[in-house]
């Protein structure tokens, strides 16, 4: 145990004092989660930014509608609005302004107002005369003539009004790059005003309603989402990365040669590294879960169960490193071969986003990557205090984790054959 | 003098590759013994055998009285070990290396007493990457003494050094000799040999060539002391009476090879009591002699043999 630990605190000591390790053991994870915790999941709520050119003008003014129009997609919170002129040609500003390429600009046309207040009548006719000509349908044997002759009477009357009405085309015309990622949720947004905007003129109630409520007892923040998966990311990188290129240097510079010719054994050398990673990985979590507090606020929980459990994801990932570094000596294709490994994973696993965002052939890759298993496992307990949730995670860890010791203890030279 | 490392027709095999073939050597208690010879003649091989970092194909390495082979451990606690390329931490001071090495030993050595011997106490508290090549290799020394060993391995331990580095190496070795251990040194530097040695094997393509004394192997491999003269017809005479190993050379210069140093000062003595005016010029044989005559080459700076 003397030269674990003695071999361990040479180990921890040579690597606080560099400062490329610390760098991307420690500033490397933390600009990251300002990063993507800004951009994913900071305290501000997402606003897109959407141009309105509203063509629908009355004595000089915007018409009523058009103006209630933008109100209502401006209560939803999600944009940030900016008025076009309507002088403005904006099919040829967009091509001349390379900068306005990721354009999103709703163009409400000219009548808008007066054509949606005919069309409402004829919508709120059309549903009159279908009650009319329902009834006349369904109770015609038990009326009079004189009562069949008066539905008819009305029908024809509706119908004729109806027709009379000049409706025009008043559709809403949304000009939005198809590459741009926030599109679905842009037309979601839209569509959605629209579909409220069109019940409320027609006059028909809510017939069935959603009714959103969290699972968790407090009311999460995506930032308190994500932390695990960046946690549980970085571990994985400082395992793979890390370890991989440390023990490839001290194989290629002969530490690793000096060391085995002292009574120390392979087993105190690789407990040592891997004691050296855990270590790693639990500053690495409180930073992490420090700097979320401080930042965006987050809280997280954390018990034996998640210290377990990191302890676990080390250990698995720090072993892969060390299986790495035993193979390659060249320390350069070293530190290349545990990129290869550390950066598809971190980004297929679905510890920045959530796997759903991804096709379903890249979400079944993800379920075989064991990162996806940690940071869901992470997030079971950190987030859903749910540890009996994370036995799966828990136990693909552990395999993992055996499996790669073994082939570290194996691939390990302490004495050349 | 007892044995301390007793090697009998050692051979390690990498694949179709031989890299010690049936080597046979001693080495006694309390002397420095080198393996000479150039790169990939064997030297580290062997020698890791004898550290217990590679496993002898087969033949007999016995040191300290232990097997390499069934008593690795054993012999790890009783030997110190500077590898070829020596390394340490180097973000660590000299101090936190020497004390890891304590620390994997479970010894508690008195390391001011030590670092101090070894001119390293003033910089104990440096970083070890900090340090000059020749202080690493002092560290490396240190190192291998934390546990007070009987026996030292010092693989290459100048190589790559600058000549003041060499120097203050060299007077480290010869200070652990004074301490009563056993140094056996690798090196492909002929100089180092003859200042170091008590005794030196010349090691080429995994066999040994030779094995002696190092005078020994000058007197008896090195071609004789050279006395180079020019002068008249009376001093050709005379060299021609004094030895039978006698030849011209460019210049006039007429050279005459003796067994040994106090036949070729008697020739020198009898040179200046001729009449004749003479210029005298005695070369002795060292240890480049003695490998380029038993090996057809000499080893350059590099260690490689041209």
């Amino acid at each position: 145990m003397n030269q674990i630990l003695a071999i361990f605190s040479a180990l921890l000591k040579n690597w606080v004092r560099s400062k490329s390790g610390v760098f991307f053991s420690f500033l490397f994870p933390v600009m990251l989660l300002l990063i993507f915790g800004t951009v994913f999941g900071g305290t501000e709520s997402v606003r897109y930014r959407l141009y309105v050119q509203n063509f629908d003008f009355e004595n000089g003014e915007p018409t009523d509608l058009s103006r209630a129009f933008i109100n209502a997609l401006n209560s939803t919170g999600a944009f940030e609005i900016t008025e076009l002129s309507p002088t403005l040609n904006v099919t040829a500003y967009v091509e001349e302004n390379p900068s306005f390429s990721s354009y999103r600009i709703l163009i409400i046309p000219k009548d808008f107002q007066r054509s949606t207040i005919n069309r409402s009548i004829a919508a709120k006719i059309s549903v009159a005369t279908g009650l009319l000509g329902y009834v006349a349908e369904r109770y015609s044997k038990d009326m009079n003539e004189t009562m069949i002759n008066e539905l008819k009477t009305g029908w024809i009357a509706l119908n004729q009004w109806k027709s009379s009405l000049e409706t025009g085309k008043n559709n809403l015309l949304l000009l939005i790059d198809e590459g741009d990622t926030a599109a679905p949720v842009i037309k979601g947004i839209i569509y959605s005003v629209v579909n409220a905007f069109n019940n409320r003129l027609i006059g028909t109630e809510e017939v069935v309603s959603v009714e959103s409520k969290s699972i968790v007892e407090r009311k999460l923040k995506a930032a308190d989402y994500y932390l695990p998966g960046y946690i549980a990311a970085f571990i994985m990188t400082n395992g793979v990365i890390g370890a991989t290129s440390t023990i490839s240097e001290y194989r290629r510079n002969g530490i690793v040669k000096r060391l085995a010719a002292t009574p120390l054994s392979k087993a105190s050398w690789i407990m040592g590294n891997i004691l050296q990673q855990a270590v790693l990985a639990f500053m690495l979590t409180a930073i992490m879960i420090g700097l979320g507090w401080i930042v965006f606020h987050v809280r997280v929980h954390l018990d034996v169960c998640a210290l377990l459990l990191i302890f676990t994801g080390a250990v698995a990932f720090s072993c892969v490193g060390m299986v790495l570094g035993g193979i390659i000596r060249d320390v350069e294709a070293a530190s290349g071969a545990g990129n290869a490994i550390a950066f598809p994973m971190m980004f297929l696993s679905g510890a920045f986003w959530p796997i759903e965002m991804m096709p379903a052939y890249l979400q079944a890759i993800a379920k075989l990557l064991p990162l996806y298993y940690f940071h869901e496992g992470l997030r079971d307990i950190m987030i859903h205090k749910s540890p009996g949730s994370a036995a799966q995670a828990f136990l693909v860890l552990a395999v993992f984790a055996i499996v790669f010791l073994f082939l570290a203890i194996k691939i390990t030279k302490w004495k050349e054959l | 003098m007892s044995e301390t490392v007793v090697v009998k027709e050692l051979t390690k095999h990498y694949g179709n590759i031989i890299a010690v073939d049936k080597v046979t050597f001693h080495v006694y208690e309390g002397e420095i013994f080198s393996l000479v010879g150039p790169n990939g003649a064997g030297k580290t091989t062997t020698v890791e055998i004898l550290e217990c970092l590679r496993r002898p194909t087969s033949g007999l390495a016995m040191v300290l009285g232990f097997d390499v082979v069934k008593e690795e451990e054993k012999i790890k606690r009783r030997i110190g070990v500077m590898p070829q390329d020596f390394n340490a931490f180097e973000r660590l001071t000299v101090l936190e290396n020497v004390e890891l090495i304590a620390r994997i030993y479970g010894v508690k050595p008195n390391l001011q007493s030590l670092l101090e011997e070894l001119g390293l106490w003033h910089v104990r508290k440096r970083r070890f990457m900090e340090l000059s090549g020749g202080m690493k290799r002092r560290v490396g020394i240190c190192m291998a003494l934390v546990n007070d060993p009987e026996l030292l391995f010092l693989d290459e331990p100048t190589t790559g050094l600058d000549p003041q580095g060499r120097k203050e190496c060299w007077d480290v070795i010869r200070k652990l000799k004074k301490m009563g251990k056993t140094v056996f040194l690798t090196t492909h530097y002929m100089e180092e040999v003859e200042k170091l040695s008590d005794r030196a094997a010349i090691i080429v393509n995994g066999k040994i060539k030779a094995i002696d004394k190092v005078d020994e192997l000058i007197n008896t491999h090195g071609g004789g002391v050279k006395v180079c003269v020019k002068g008249g017809s009376e001093v050709e005479r005379l060299m021609r009476n004094l030895t039978r190993n006698f030849r011209h050379e460019e210049e006039g210069r007429i050279v005459g090879v003796f067994s040994n140093k106090q036949e070729a000062l008697k020739a020198v003595l009898q040179l200046y009591n001729l009449n004749e005016e003479c210029r005298v010029e005695v070369i002795e044989p060292n240890m480049n002699d003695v490998f380029l005559r038993l090996v057809g080459g000499r080893i350059d700076e590099r260690g490689e043999l041209v």
